[in-house]
């Protein structure tokens, strides 16, 4: 439903070909040990939401054959599979493409997530930032010698209500997002692209995620109207490891 | 008693960390200026009422042109902010909002006041002589006074007339040029502004587009309007 503000007219006829190009080259290299890749949308500032799809895109089910999926089922699916799941960690690696700049920035680090509201990410240098989220309360530090920062979230952005409202089957799809799916051989991609109204368009233009057939997430693709591209790929994910309240602290960088 | 103690612990290695400190001077050409900056930086801005950290990329061209582009955790883009003369452009993508007004019209306290220091911060050339260990009261560039402490060269701090303090340190020669690795502003209302740079690089040719705002799609609204960070 947040992407509902996120509409845009503009379908990028360049990147869906560059999405059919990108699956065409992972379908002859990838492997069932791909690393794992995790999915994100940053609908505004909404970190929650953007947390939520990374929580359970790459808990996708696989899918028997290659076919068009429906909307509908891909995200049940999501949800089902988020239901087994208590936690996760993993090793990330972002990178984002500045349009303007013609700069290419790429971050490597960690992220941690356990039921029913904590959440964990750490960067490693030279971009070293830690935040930690516990349901409302969100911590930040940049840097070496850095002072925590504290927000408090409003209480309906809070990430045990995200999670509590999944606790209900999706029956209907969100409205104002075109999405798309398709499964070829292992490979399954969906794109979504938020629908426009008006003037003002949304920060979003389109989100490419690629999973393997297992379920696996290999990449995410945010597309910026400003033609900035933010990607997030996971690696040595592991769930249901018995993480604790002491993995989810906000310490020092060093 | 606690501090006594504290100091018994640590001050051994606060002297180990002010002898660490007496290096040698750094090299550096004092016949080359700073023209451009672009590097990624991390920044971390707190005030009485709020705070925020943030990884980011910074572009600036001497005197006063800037491109700072902040990030969310998920590498998306959380704010721009465009700085062109006193012209300011604040650019938040996830409201599709643009705020566009002259330096002035900055608030006055909070995040954002440090903005209007911007070219009072990035004004920091070294000493020609790279062993100058002195504090000095000068003409700042818009005519006000600044108090101006130098290490081996390099300005380690300045303070303006009202209070606004900014520290610069862990300073590496980049092609001859001297640059501050931290810059730390602490305002007169107890404000801070920290930034961090990694992977600079000075000097390199800089495309006019880096440094223009896209507004298309975007609602443009008076700086005035602007509230918060």
């Amino acid at each position: 439903m947040r992407l509902r503000n996120l509409v845009t007219e503009t379908e990028s006829a360049s990147a869906t070909e560059t999405s059919k190009t990108f699956r065409q080259n992972i379908l002859f290299h990838e492997t069932r040990h791909a690393c794992t890749s995790v999915a994100l949308l940053l609908c505004g500032s909404n970190i929650l939401f953007s947390f939520l799809c990374l929580s359970f895109l790459w808990l996708l089910p696989a899918f028997a054959e290659a076919r068009p999926i429906a909307a509908l089922d891909g995200l049940e699916a999501l949800r089902a599979g988020f239901a087994g799941i208590s936690d996760f960690s993993a090793e990330i690696t972002q990178e984002k493409k500045l349009a303007l700049m013609r700069r290419t920035m790429t971050m490597s680090g960690t992220v941690r997530f356990k039921k029913p509201d904590q959440f964990f990410m750490a960067l490693n240098p030279p971009y070293s930032s830690r935040m930690v989220l516990k349901d409302t309360q969100l911590q930040q530090l940049a840097g070496q010698g850095g002072v925590p920062n504290r927000i408090i979230l409003p209480p309906d952005q809070g990430l045990g209500r995200w999670f509590a409202k999944l606790a209900t089957p999706v029956t209907r799809l969100p409205e104002g997002i075109d999405i798309q799916a398709d499964l070829t051989h292992n490979i399954y991609t969906l794109v979504i692209r938020p629908l426009s109204s008006g003037q003002v368009k949304g920060q979003i233009k389109e989100v490419m995620i690629t999973f393997l057939k297992d379920g696996t997430i290999r990449r995410l693709a945010i597309l910026e109207q400003n033609g900035d591209k933010a990607t997030m790929t996971f690696k040595n994910l592991r769930r249901n490891i018995g993480l604790t309240d002491t993995d989810f602290q906000l310490v020092p960088i060093e | 008693m606690f501090l006594l103690r504290f100091l018994k612990i640590c001050l051994p290695l606060l002297l180990l960390s002010a002898c660490a400190a007496a290096l040698p001077p750094l090299t550096y050409n004092p016949a080359l200026a700073l023209e451009t900056l672009s590097a990624a930086v991390s920044i971390s801005i707190t005030t009485a009422e709020t705070g925020m950290s943030a990884s980011g990329f910074l572009v600036y061209r001497r005197p006063d042109q800037l491109h700072l582009v902040v990030l969310s955790p998920f590498g998306t883009t959380l704010m721009e902010v465009f700085a062109r003369g006193e012209l300011i452009t604040l650019l938040y993508p996830g409201k599709s909002v643009a705020y566009v007004g002259t330096i002035d019209e900055l608030p006055t306290s909070g995040g954002l006041r440090g903005w209007r220091m911007m070219r009072w911060i990035m004004d920091a050339a070294p000493s020609p002589d790279n062993r100058l260990n002195t504090t000095l009261v000068r003409l700042a560039s818009d005519g006000s006074q600044e108090t101006v402490s130098y290490e081996q060269g390099l300005i380690t701090t300045k303070k303006n007339g009202v209070g606004d303090q900014v520290y610069y340190s862990g300073y590496t020669a980049i092609n001859g040029i001297p640059l501050a690795a931290e810059i730390d502003l602490r305002s007169s209302t107890n404000d801070q502004i920290r930034l961090l740079l990694a992977e600079p690089e000075v000097n390199t040719a800089l495309e006019e587009a880096a440094f223009l705002p896209l507004l298309d799609g975007l609602k443009v609204l008076p700086l005035s309007e602007i509230k918060g960070l």
